[in-house]
């Protein structure tokens, strides 16, 4: 049984799933469902659609050197059935799943870590241009705002 | 629905759903790729006489897979912002199978044997028989 990967967004064929479509230079084409075959009819670039495998790998949204990639592999040479290798290479496995899962974490907080910042920066950007539209007291009294006016204040004596 | 809804809503676009039809299939951008190759520019340079095609075959725009009915429309086409927006396409790499199977972390297929293995094997193959 051989598990083919989509050719639009990389995930798992099943055999009785999907559709594969086979070109006149008959080069063939699987599809996990008509989602991506219609998707691919309108010749659209995996890379370009952002649902993808293809579109988060080459956007840097996941890991994509690692060694843990390593040990997926088509393996075209058939190997004899051996208990203990069987036993040794399901134990690997597990192992190495759970090393990727820790990179994956580490790489995804790596990603998101000056998020925070940059948000909050942003916003105090935003009231500082719109500072002159905050005039209710309620919102005037609040910690935050009298903060930031207060820096306006500053900025505006620096300037001066 | 009415009757000008039906015809008026996207899915009753006939012109689209011809487009996609696999009758009317066009060369695939990976194709192109391989075709503008400077090893396959010898089957474009004379083109064979074929009264089935626009201008006899005689003016076809690689880089778009599309036939002109003389010089002057070729050149006009290749003038053209269409034409200028598929050389760009074509200037980067195609998308292949082996990138979707990279996506899914599935590695390029090791095709020949390695020596090493092949000896294991065989001492496997003693030690069973």
């Amino acid at each position: 049984m051989r598990l083919e990967k989509c050719y639009f967004c990389s995930s798992t064929c099943y055999p009785g799933h999907g559709t594969m479509f086979v070109r006149n230079d008959s080069k063939t084409f699987r599809f996990c469902r008509s989602k991506c075959h219609k998707n691919f009819k309108m010749k659209r670039n995996p890379r370009k659609v952002r649902w993808t495998k293809a579109f988060r790998k080459s956007a840097g949204k996941e890991m994509t050197i690692d060694s843990t990639f390593q040990f997926e592999k088509r393996r075209n040479i058939p190997v004899r059935y051996d208990r203990d290798l069987m036993a040794t290479t399901i134990r690997a496995l597990k192992r190495s799943q759970e090393i990727k899962a820790k990179r994956e974490r580490v790489f995804y907080k790596n990603r998101m870590s000056g998020n925070k910042l940059r948000q909050r920066t942003e916003n105090q950007a935003l009231i500082q241009k719109h500072i002159h539209l905050v005039d209710t007291p309620a919102i005037k009294n609040l910690p935050q705002v009298q903060k930031v006016a207060q820096k306006t204040k500053l900025m505006d004596v620096d300037m001066s | 629905m009415g009757r000008l809804r039906r015809s008026r809503v996207h899915k009753g676009i006939r012109d689209i759903k011809r487009k996609y039809r696999t009758k009317r299939y066009m060369r695939d951008i990976d194709q192109i790729h391989g075709d503008i190759q400077p090893e396959n520019a010898s089957k474009y340079e004379k083109p064979e006489l074929d009264p089935e095609l626009p201008g006899l075959g005689q003016f076809y725009c690689i880089q778009c897979a599309k036939h002109h009915i003389n010089e002057e429309s070729l050149a006009e086409h290749q003038k053209g912002k269409i034409h200028k927006k598929r050389c760009k396409l074509l200037k980067e790499e195609p998308y292949s199978q082996a990138e979707a199977d990279a996506a899914a972390g599935l590695q390029r297929a090791d095709t020949k044997p390695k020596k090493a293995k092949t000896e294991a094997m065989d001492v496997a193959e003693n030690s069973t028989a």
